[in-house]
């Protein structure tokens, strides 16, 4: 149980060798693989600012490469941080070893002492600590009953499965009761049935255990279902701070809307109008009037009529029997997914996915489209996105 | 359809089998060209020296004796030098994984200060040489000459072995291993006695063997720095016994023969009694060549 806090951590690897990368002559850095590399070197990290509430279950979110397992591992004290503070629970411990910061670590890897059984691994820490013998046992004992691995703890890693063996990762973090419990990507090496359950797992295990947790993962699905506050990166930038549903609703630029949410949110070329101190978009002939809310919040940041990137998620295009002020697209595949169906389609030239149940409320069955049949699509004023040509929600 | 299949099946079949018997030969001739010598050698040691010169030794032994044995095994020097050499190679073998395997694993890091130094300090004396002189003066110098460690110490760093050792905790070792250890509150110290070293028997096992053969055959270190014959390790006093048998001059015609006689069959007698300890030493170690050791570990 802690407190932390990330002052404008960033994080340099230098150029090995070294050599210096020769400067442009603009003086810009140079951009590469999506990550700067200045004459100082890669940057991986950087303007990191984050303030992390005692218990609270951080996730860190993002595609590979964002710097996401780099801020992880700065805060376990597996990599150095090259500009920035970080103090845990009011300290300041930028030079404090790992072993000193009181925190555990469930790698992806599993990380499991080969040579030791079950039980050895999740003593380990505790023998490190010159914990007495009893004391050691009763921790450990209490672990294996919580994560369910009781039976395992004369085992050896390797007579041991994949969900074991992390179950095991997680018993060797938890025993230490420790005042931050860091998790990289631990669900990652798993099948999908076994992710599900274990993800669940997790969420029962916070509740036991109580303590401060920052996950990484660049599954979003994991983030939303875990997260108090979920962190998105992309290319060592922090793209948006929230709650599950502030990220999802209120995306704060195309990336943030792009990576959250399954599938994907559709966006469309559209144009803002502002006309009469009223707000809508039009997009392939439809014209549709922004919610009051979206109202205010265009009309306090001042935006004007504009081109601008239009953002609908799947599940709130709605089908329309009748044309007219509707959007009109072509479906080129549909999967069926059970409950409901998947057509992927194109409209205004942009690939979309739309998603429509399978059965109206009534228990009849919607009528199915097939590849270039016509959907006739609408949505609501307060499910749009407004994106301007930069990228950002001109919401915000 | 299922004819032209059987037909491919068959094929393979008669394929692999041609590939099998060829295999098979060539590799039971590899295995005849190393295994031979050293049937040989065992057969002629208790053959009648006389049949061995005729050539009449071939597959199995001829006028079967154990004189050669008989006159190796009733020296006391050959008791003492076996138990000096036991002794040396069991220091060695101490003293050189104590030094090995800690430098290895330092050489192995690449947070260690100044790797690139240390690299270039080891590799040097791979490829130069001080010289015999300056190496006796050397050991002279530190008053090791007529001890048993002048034979010892030169011997308990090869740079041979031990890059073998750093790449195999570069290779061997995952990084995710250390960096659990570590946060589970290891200080370098116990990351090496706690993790790296119960995970390093293939290794030490290895080296262990490298060294220990090395000391067991070597006679070189010990007939420069050795004057005291109860220091002699084995093979020195073998090649003195052989070269004493060799170099009797005067006697009768049939004491010459005798002599030369005995000098050939000690020869293999001597193969034999130098080797037979070492061969013995394999069967021990080969279990820690057992590959796996960090299945269950890590999943990459």
């Amino acid at each position: 149980m802690a407190t932390l806090s990330l002052k404008n951590i960033q994080k340099i690897y230098p150029h090995s060798g070294g050599q210096k990368k020769p400067k442009k002559k603009t003086g810009e850095p140079e951009k590469k693989s999506n990550l700067q590399i200045t004459d100082q070197g890669v940057i991986a990290v950087q303007s990191f600012n984050l303030e992390i509430a005692d218990k609270e279950f951080i996730v860190l979110v993002g595609p590979s490469g964002c710097g996401k397992s780099t801020t992880l591992r700065m805060v376990a004290g597996l990599e150095e941080i090259s500009a920035g503070e970080l103090y845990i629970d009011g300290n300041l411990v930028n030079d404090v070893e790992p072993k000193n910061r009181d925190i555990a670590m469930v790698f992806q890897s599993y990380a499991l002492y080969p040579h030791m059984t079950v039980y050895e691994n999740m003593a380990f820490p505790l023998k490190l600590h010159k914990m007495p013998k009893d004391e050691i046992d009763r921790r450990v004992k209490e672990a294996a009953a919580i994560l369910d691995i009781t039976q395992y703890l004369d085992r050896k890693p390797k007579a041991l499965s994949g969900g074991q063996r992390q179950r095991v990762a997680i018993g060797r973090a938890i025993v230490r009761e420790p005042k931050v419990l860091l998790m990289d990507e631990p669900l990652s090496n798993l099948d999908a049935k076994l992710r599900n359950q274990m993800r669940a797992e997790i969420i029962k295990l916070r509740q036991k255990i109580n303590t401060t947790f920052i996950y990484v993962t660049h599954d979003q699905t994991e983030a939303m279902t875990l997260g108090d506050r979920i962190v998105i990166m992309k290319d060592g930038f922090i793209q948006q701070i929230g709650t599950p549903q502030e990220v999802f609703d209120h995306p704060a630029n195309l990336f943030v809307a792009g990576f959250i949410g399954m599938p994907q949110m559709n966006f469309f070329s559209a144009k803002l109008l502002a006309e009469d101190g009223r707000y809508a978009v039009s997009v392939g002939g439809c014209k549709v009037a922004l919610s009051e809310e979206k109202q205010k919040n265009l009309a306090a940041h001042k935006a004007a009529s504009q081109e601008i990137t239009l953002g609908v998620r799947p599940s709130h295009m709605v089908l329309s029997k009748q044309a007219g002020n509707t959007l009109t697209a072509t479906v080129e595949v549909s999967e069926l997914m059970g409950s409901e169906v998947h057509f992927h389609a194109n409209a205004d030239g942009k690939d979309i996915v739309v998603i429509v149940p399978t059965m109206d409320a009534n228990g009849q069955r919607i009528d199915s489209f097939h590849h270039g049949d016509a959907l006739n699509l609408t949505f609501s004023g307060n499910v749009c996105h407004v994106f301007g040509q930069d990228g950002r929600n001109l919401e915000f | 359809m299922q004819k032209v299949s059987k037909m491919a099946g068959q094929k393979t079949i008669s394929g692999d089998l041609v590939f099998r018997i060829v295999n098979g030969a060539l590799l039971g001739l590899v295995a005849l060209i190393v295994l031979y010598p050293l049937y040989f050698v065992i057969i002629a040691s208790i053959s009648s020296p006389e049949a061995v010169l005729a050539g009449k030794v071939v597959l199995y032994p001829v006028d079967i004796n154990f004189d050669g044995f008989q006159k190796i095994l009733e020296r006391a020097d050959i008791w003492r030098g076996y138990l000096n050499t036991i002794i040396y190679t069991a220091l060695t073998v101490i003293l050189s994984l104590l030094v090995t395997v800690p430098a290895g694993w330092a050489l192995s890091r690449k947070t260690l200060p100044g790797k690139k130094f240390w690299m270039i300090f080891f590799i040097i004396p791979m490829f130069f040489g001080g010289g015999l002189i300056p190496f006796y003066n050397v050991m002279s110098s530190l008053k090791l000459v007529n001890t048993m460690w002048a034979v010892i110490l030169p011997s308990i760093l090869s740079v041979w072995n031990l890059f073998m050792t750093k790449t195999f905790f570069e290779t061997s070792i995952p990084d995710g291993l250390i960096e659990a250890a570590k946060i589970d509150g290891a200080g370098q110290f116990r990351v090496f006695t706690s993790v790296v070293l119960p995970l390093s028997k293939a290794i030490m096992a290895v080296m262990a063997l490298y060294y220990a053969v090395g000391q067991w055959n070597s006679y070189f270190n010990a007939m420069i720095f050795l004057q005291d014959e109860t220091l002699y390790p084995l093979q020195l006093v073998l090649k003195e016994i052989l070269i004493a048998s060799e170099s009797t001059v005067g006697g009768s015609g049939e004491t010459i023969l005798e002599q030369f006689r005995l000098a050939n069959q000690l020869k293999y007698v001597s193969v034999i009694v130098s080797s037979l300890p070492v061969l013995c030493l394999y069967p021990f170690v080969q279990k820690y060549f057992a590959q796996g050791v960090m299945i269950g570990s890590l999943k990459e």
